[in-house]
């Protein structure tokens, strides 16, 4: 049984680290959850764990005009006529943990096979769940979602607002019993519903 | 009440700076001499001509050696504006200006959550300050937003939690990506007395003997290599608003009378030559 937390509700580096570890290590082992890919990023100033999703969007978005020789080697002209794919949206969760305010924050960015980045208003669209929108947008200056810089790579990125995070943790876990683990589970149920970042099924089985 | 009339000064002196610019547009013969990054515009205009204008910090010592007053040739800072292809490694802006607001009201509370240890403080500020304070800074009055910043800051008796501050390290002249490195820890603004020094010490409620946390504790703590001393500057200099900072600075004293409109001090680490 691992320890608990040693600043409730607050997590350290080290405890924020092992939960990262722990959480990769599972969903290495149970295969078949509806992340693409799950990477501990380890970097001499700070560990993230980074989570890779792709997300079928039922267009009306224009579909991406297909690189032209790409197109070319796919043509075969014995293939069975194929169902159009899906345009996918590729979504990148960035979990670090805040050095303000001590809790994990959750960075995201977006790609579009085939085109850059993409804004605001397509996180509502396509990232943000239906009943979030609303509640989600009426926060703050410009919502809950907010752009900025990610603090490692120094791209643009989105982000989750982290502040009240610490408050929100204690009104539902218990000081005594939660571990780092078990934080990081809690908090990515938190805060990830509102970006379409559910804890998988598969890690309970 | 001295520090306070000096912490206030000191504070106009700051807000009283100016900085000349010099805007051009982009022409496409321009284009061809502007290597340089695209700026991050959700940094004081002061951090980042602290960071990238390669003007001399002053100092004292600068001030007496160098009087003459024509020597400050890279004035104004030359900037170029673009219209047109936007770098994709830039957060795009809107027309209202609502990003740089949200950006700054995020900073802002960070600041604030570090100085309580709590987002009470700013959760609570109402609209109208909180957009009050945003405005204050665009127009650079003092006035109102001493007024704000006063709800949120802690009584002058009442030390900070944490002081916000962040380190920027130098930049390498031939460094492919752009992106910036900063460092930042949680920094009480008292620690624990070192041996050495006996100056300044104060007494905590359980007896411990504790020392303020100044601008050289901290640069040692955090970059011991390039700061191996905590009161002297001997490889690299902490440059604020353009002026080198003290190391025997205490921090609090300079967060709270030369922090940038969001309530944070944004030391950049200058190579000493």
């Amino acid at each position: 049984m691992a320890a608990s937390c040693s600043a409730f509700p607050f997590l350290t580096q080290s405890e924020f680290e092992g939960a990262c570890q722990d959480l990769a290590d599972r969903c290495t082992s149970a295969q078949h959850t509806d992340w693409s890919a799950i990477r501990l990023l380890t970097k001499p100033d700070g560990t993230s764990l980074r989570i890779t999703k792709r997300v079928d969007v039922p267009s009306p978005l224009e579909a991406p005009a297909l690189d032209l020789e790409e197109s070319q080697e796919d043509e075969d002209p014995e293939a069975l006529v194929r169902a159009k794919p899906q345009p996918s949206l590729q979504i990148d969760y960035d979990i670090l943990l805040s050095p303000t305010y001590q809790v994990p924050v959750l960075y995201f960015g977006l790609r579009w096979h085939n085109h850059g980045p993409l804004g605001l208003d397509e996180v509502y669209q396509y990232v943000v769940p239906e009943q979030y929108r609303r509640q989600l947008k009426s926060v703050g200056v410009m919502g809950g979602i907010s752009m900025g810089y990610h603090p490692d790579s120094g791209a643009p990125a989105f982000f989750v607002h982290p502040c009240n995070t610490a408050d929100a943790m204690a009104n539902i876990a218990d000081a005594q019993s939660v571990t780092p683990g078990s934080y990081l589970l809690i908090w990515l149920g938190l805060v990830g519903h509102c970006v379409n970042l559910h804890v998988p099924r598969e890690l309970f089985a | 009440m001295e520090n306070r009339v000096s912490l206030g000064s000191i504070q106009k002196a700051v807000w009283d700076g100016r900085l000349p610019l010099e805007i051009v547009l982009a022409s496409s013969e321009s284009r061809t001499f502007d290597k340089t990054d695209p700026y991050l515009w959700h940094y004081p205009v002061g951090l980042l001509f602290d960071l990238y204008a390669g003007v001399d910090p002053a100092s004292k010592t600068a001030a007496r050696d160098n009087e003459s007053p024509g020597d400050g040739s890279s004035l104004p800072w030359r900037l170029i504006v673009h219209f047109s292809d936007w770098p994709p490694d830039l957060v795009r802006l809107d027309a209202d200006g609502m990003v740089m607001n949200d950006a700054f009201i995020n900073s802002v509370k960070e600041a604030d959550f570090l100085r309580n240890g709590t987002a009470k403080g700013i959760m609570s500020l109402s609209k109208e300050d909180s957009s009050g304070l945003w405005n204050a800074v665009q127009e650079v009055d003092l006035l109102s937003f001493q007024r704000i910043s006063n709800i949120l800051l802690p009584q002058l008796s009442q030390p900070f939690r944490n002081v916000p501050i962040r380190v920027f390290l130098p930049l390498l002249p031939d460094a492919e990506s752009s992106s910036l490195k900063v460092v930042q820890t949680l920094l009480p603004p008292l620690i624990p007395a070192s041996s050495m020094q006996s100056s300044q010490m104060l007494t905590s409620r359980n007896g411990s003997t504790l020392q303020p946390q100044t601008v050289g504790t901290v640069l040692h703590t955090l970059l011991p290599n390039l700061f191996p001393s905590r009161r002297t500057p001997v490889l690299a200099k902490p440059v604020l608003h353009g002026a080198v900072v003290p190391m025997s600075a205490p921090v609090e004293e300079v967060v709270r009378s030369s922090a940038y409109g969001d309530g944070w001090a944004y030391l950049v680490v200058r190579m000493m030559g």
